[in-house]
């Protein structure tokens, strides 16, 4: 009994999911169609730009390398101050060594 | 059994990366020389190749690692790496920070959707998996030589 009553709330929760993820009438997350393109222009700006401006077939690397270098910078600043950080955190320090 | 005193693995883990680390390479290499055209780039086959230098070095110890990881070596290609990345990105220093110059000017361009085409994207590619390739086994390196706990 008690574990079909935990199968049944299992598969209302699911019911209760797939409700939810249905774009139709369940939660929207942000807008879309005509919306979307009026709220959301560099989007479609980088689709329909990106290939004449840098020159790459792969968007995601015309927006890293080229629109977006600056935040490029600094994930590999980050990549470095986290080695240097690992490094002058782990290395053996005199109080160890006695 | 007795415990084992070194930090490698068995047999069957050493050959089995024997045969699976210069793929593990080539496939990495492969993502960094395609970022302008195929998902990936990079950052991403940079962490595929130091998968592989970190396969090796789980698999057949830190000793062995030490003998063959170069600490100066590593040390220049990472700086070559983010000396690269920056150098190439002041190349369009006339119009703007990170602007394509290579791109819009130099007449050896190929076809868009061609390996040579794309200006400073397949440089920077490269300097970026360089720097990241060298930066994460030099990471890993570190923490499995610094470890605090006795063996």
């Amino acid at each position: 009994m008690k574990r079909t009553i935990a199968y049944l709330s299992l598969l209302f929760i699911l019911g209760v999911f797939l409700y939810i993820a249905n774009p139709g009438y369940g939660l929207i997350f942000g807008p879309g169609g005509k919306e979307w393109l009026s709220l959301r222009y560099t989007d479609n700006y980088y689709i329909t730009h990106g290939l004449k401006e840098v020159g790459g077939m792969n968007i995601v690397t015309d927006i890293v390398f080229d629109y977006r270098g600056y935040d490029t910078i600094g994930e590999a600043t980050v990549l470095f101050t986290a080695i240097a950080g690992a490094i002058a955190l782990l290395r053996p320090w005199r109080r160890d060594e006695a | 059994m007795r415990p084992r005193c070194g930090s490698d693995m068995g047999l069957i883990v050493k050959t089995s990366s024997r045969a699976v680390i210069p793929l593990i390479g080539i496939f990495g290499a492969y993502i960094v020389m395609h970022g302008h055209l195929t998902p990936g780039g990079g950052f991403q086959g940079g962490a595929t190749i130091a998968g592989a230098g970190i396969l090796f070095l789980v698999a057949f110890g830190l000793d062995e690692m030490k003998k063959r990881y170069n600490k100066s070596l590593y040390s220049a290609l990472e700086g070559i790496g983010g000396l690269a990345f920056l150098g190439v990105a002041m190349l369009g220093m006339s119009v703007a920070f990170f602007y394509n110059t290579l791109w819009h000017t130099w007449p050896f361009n190929g076809k868009p959707g061609t390996l040579l085409s794309a200006g400073f994207l397949p440089i920077m590619n490269l300097a970026v998996g360089l720097k990241v390739f060298t930066g994460l086994v030099s990471a890993l390196t570190a923490i499995a030589t610094y470890r605090r706990w006795k063996s």
